[in-house]
């Protein structure tokens, strides 16, 4: 059976990801010289009391390629066929990190490496795509074919409480549209080709989800939706309310974003994805 | 100073312990001017980290020859690498490691071979090399390592020190190579790491370590044609830049030193780089056509890029003004007042004319701005009903495509600017703009200009009045607040979620504040805003959404 590989900013529940066969490698976290793995180190809920009592703003790293020659080395004890399917590579050096790991793997094994140009749950779709159809029998070429057409179908959109963090963290890519408006607006940002788009401006907060709603609204087919915030799961809730009638409560995916992600959206953040049906 | 020759494991060691603790010092500087891939400011840092895996690993080397040592540092750049820079430099230390495999000691041969390896390993290691960043000083410096050793093969100090010079050169070119870096007027950050990096090696070699302890890494500056000022002053004939033509040649069995070769005396700053399918060229040239012409017959031709220097050059001063957001479609509003301006430009319009209530702006005024902005495409926010008609007059008189959003206020033309879509075409983006109008309610106050009677309402000249979406006069009086508050509570404030208060250049801005807090205690449940308009004219604008 094909192994699926995936990084810790695709968001994938710990216990979905063990169902499913998933491996996750964590990205880093750094406050100052304190580094911690992504949610193996550091909880979502303590990384939020750090980002709030921190000093220093923290950074966030790709892991190191050996950390991939390890995974894909041990994995491949146990399989002849490898996929990981890494974080958009226009964001994150973690896609060339594994394909350099890959590279270094002493083992009769085929490893691919997909860059999924996603992230969040756009990322977190792909990936459990991939991996049903591993559990299924697919081989390698199948589901990196398979994941190729998933990928354009996955569509994400946030409304930030604040510019702030994004503005901190610099991985703002074309929302730096966004910045310096004079007027408190709600940016509603859109993560198309690999990176972070302005997608559009509203007024306030509650315009924001209703932005949200709509985009989910527009898709006349939808395989899979997920909602995801930090340390908002009130917010979460009435906006998963709301969508209810267009996709059943109990299918939606509700998950946490990534400290690492966190640490640039900001922890008011809300974040809808879809993945679009045939 | 001391002329090294050859160099033991323990000697490889502590150079790089050297090179690693002048990197530390200047890894903040680093940080500051990291830009690519994405300006996070982290390169000094991440070099800086992976560096204390290189040297952690050292230390447990398992013997004291050069190929053990070498070959633990790799392995500690391996499983400590941060960030792209930090990945990169692993690769450098694998090559390294090659190139110094099976040796007791290294000589400067020796090492200008490990360089052109480390070379090797950081461009193979990469799926999309980008020039003008690490890739690129490693290979010119493995380039200039290489020639020395050729001429003193022994002296390894005498290599060291030509690899130092070249990465210093390397660094200063990577803004004509990178244009991201261009437009921030800096280096490439990791280019720069890798250079303090080897001039602490060359220092130690040297025996310099002493006199480091009081110094730090000198920045290396760009070498941007505009450092070329100190020329002109002497009123030297400026010479033409030419074009930078790049290029990538997909095709079968190409031979990237014969294409070199062939393109060598074209033209200047030439990089060619790639394998036996991809090649691809950088170069500045007067004639792109005569390149062109001649790797069109090796194969097929993608990515072309052929930019004026010329244009980047002036594109380079502009951009330090500046650095506004590009888009395919400009946005051109009028308004006047500095605060107003200053409100548009934030929300990311190509540009402001000035005019408004009784000073409309003239069709060439208007023509004139729709054509400096540098977009083919327009749409014009004329903020005033009696300037709408100016507006749609410029349509006919210019080439480009221009689409007038009817806003007749200034919180009109907002709720139009912020409704702006960065997808989809001029057309689709006007529609929504122009729907966007619906869903704010304006209300200005200003002075009547003469005594009237509208609508049953008497108005002395000099008084205040309240007008709601510029039409319908629905107060009046002597005090400028009471009439704010009127027409307030006319136009429905009850239904709107944010309240923006725009003051004008005749309001002090404590009356501004004192008003707008008397708003947020009248709407507990309403986001109020108060910002300064300058405008003239109007003491108060008031947007309701």
């Amino acid at each position: 059976m094909v192994k699926i590989v995936t990084d810790s900013l695709s968001d994938i529940p710990d216990q979905l990801a063990q169902e499913l066969g998933i491996s996750i490698v964590p990205l880093n976290v750094h406050f100052g010289t304190e580094t911690y793995r992504d949610r193996v180190d550091i909880s979502t809920d303590e990384f939020y009391r750090k980002l709030q009592t921190s000093e220093v703003f923290p950074t966030t790293s790709a892991p190191p390629p050996g950390v991939f020659v390890e995974l894909f080395t041990k994995l491949a004890k146990e399989t002849d066929e490898i996929l990981a399917i890494m974080t958009s590579s226009k964001i994150s050096a973690i896609c060339e990190s594994a394909l350099q790991g890959k590279d270094m793997v002493d083992a009769r094994c085929h490893i691919a490496v997909i860059d999924s140009l996603q992230i969040l749950a756009g990322q977190m779709f792909v990936v459990i795509v991939a991996a049903k159809a591993a559990r299924e029998g697919a081989n390698l070429e199948q589901i990196s074919d398979m994941v190729r057409k998933a990928i354009p179908k996955a569509h994400v959109r946030g409304a930030l409480a604040t510019l702030e963090y994004l503005k901190r963290g610099g991985r703002i890519g074309k929302a730096q549209a966004f910045l310096g408006s004079l007027l408190k607006v709600t940016p509603i940002l859109g993560f198309i080709d690999g990176e972070a788009h302005p997608i559009a401006r509203v007024r306030s907060w509650a315009q924001g989800t209703d932005f949200l709603v709509n985009f989910v609204k527009g898709f006349p087919k939808i395989e899979e939706l997920a909602i995801e915030d930090a340390t908002t799961p009130d917010e979460a809730e009435i906006l998963a309310e709301r969508l209810s009638d267009i996709f059943p409560k109990e299918r939606m995916h509700r998950t946490k974003f990534s400290p690492v992600l966190g640490a640039h959206l900001g922890p008011g953040a809300l974040i809808v994805s879809v993945l679009e049906g045939e | 100073m001391k002329q090294v020759f050859s160099c033991s494991g323990q000697e490889l060691l502590d150079m790089m312990a050297v090179g690693s603790s002048w990197l530390e010092k200047s890894a903040p500087d680093i940080n500051a001017i990291n830009v690519f891939p994405v300006p996070d400011g982290d390169t000094g840092t991440n070099m800086l980290l992976t560096m204390r895996s290189v040297m952690e690993e050292a230390d447990r080397a398992s013997d004291d020859s050069v190929s053990a040592v070498a070959k633990a540092m790799a392995y500690g750049a391996l499983m400590g690498a941060r960030g792209n820079s930090g990945v990169i430099l692993s690769q450098i230390f694998r090559g390294l490691a090659k190139g110094l495999e099976g040796k007791e000691s290294f000589d400067g041969k020796d090492w200008a071979e490990a360089l052109v390896q480390a070379s090797h390993a950081a461009y193979q290691g990469l799926s999309q090399p980008v020039e003008g960043t690490i890739l690129t000083v490693i290979r010119d410096v493995s380039t200039s390592a290489e020639a020395a050793a050729q001429a003193n093969p022994a002296d390894l100090t005498c290599v060291a020190e030509a690899a130092v010079e070249a990465a210093k050169n390397s660094v200063a070119r990577t803004p004509l190579l990178l244009p991201v870096l261009r437009e921030a007027g800096v280096v490439d950050a990791g280019g720069q790491g890798l250079y303090v990096l080897l001039e602490g090696a060359l220092h130690y070699l040297r025996g310099e370590t002493e006199e480091m302890q009081y110094r730090k890494p000198q920045m290396v500056t760009a070498d941007l044609p505009l450092s070329s000022k100190a020329a002109q002053l002497v009123a030297e004939p400026e010479e033409p830049y030419g074009y930078c033509t790049n290029f990538l040649v997909e095709g079968q069995k190409l031979n990237p030193d014969k294409i070199r070769h062939r393109l060598e005396g074209k033209g200047q700053s030439l990089i060619v780089t790639g394998d036996d399918t991809n090649v691809r060229v950088h170069i500045h040239t007067y004639d792109p056509g005569a390149i062109l012409k001649y790797v069109i017959s090796l194969g097929t031709l993608h990515q072309i890029q052929i930019q004026n220097m010329d244009d980047q050059h002036v594109g380079f001063v502009e951009m330090q003004q500046e650095r506004l957001p590009t888009a395919d479609i400009a946005v051109v509003a009028v308004a006047s007042g500095s605060g107003l301006r200053e409100v548009f430009q934030s929300l990311g319009v190509a540009a402001v004319v000035p005019g408004g209530q009784t000073m409309n702006p003239s069709v060439r005024e208007v023509l004139q701005t729709v054509e400096s902005v540098p977009s083919q495409k327009v749409i014009l926010l004329p903020n005033n009903k009696n300037i709408i008609l100016t507006a749609s007059q410029v349509q006919p008189l210019t080439d480009k495509e221009v689409v007038v959003v009817p806003t007749k206020t200034i919180p009109q033309g907002i709720a139009a600017l912020l409704s702006f879509s960065y997808e989809g075409a001029l057309e689709e983006a006007a529609q929504a703009m122009e729907e966007a109008i619906a869903t704010v309610k304006t209300v200005e106050v200003t002075k009547a200009v003469r005594s009237t009677q509208i609508k049953g309402l008497k108005v002395r000249k000099g008084q205040a009045i309240g007008i709601v979406d510029d039409e319908d006069l629905v107060a009046a009086g002597d005090s400028i607040t009471d009439v704010l508050f009127e027409a307030l509570d006319k136009v429905g404030i009850e239904s709107v979620e944010v309240v923006t208060l725009y003051y004008g250049a005749d309001v002090e801005a404590a009356q501004a504040e004192e008003i707008i807090q008397e708003i947020g205690n009248k709407y507990p449940e309403k986001q109020v805003e108060l910002i300064r308009g300058g405008q003239p004219h109007y003491n108060y604008i008031v947007s309701l959404e």
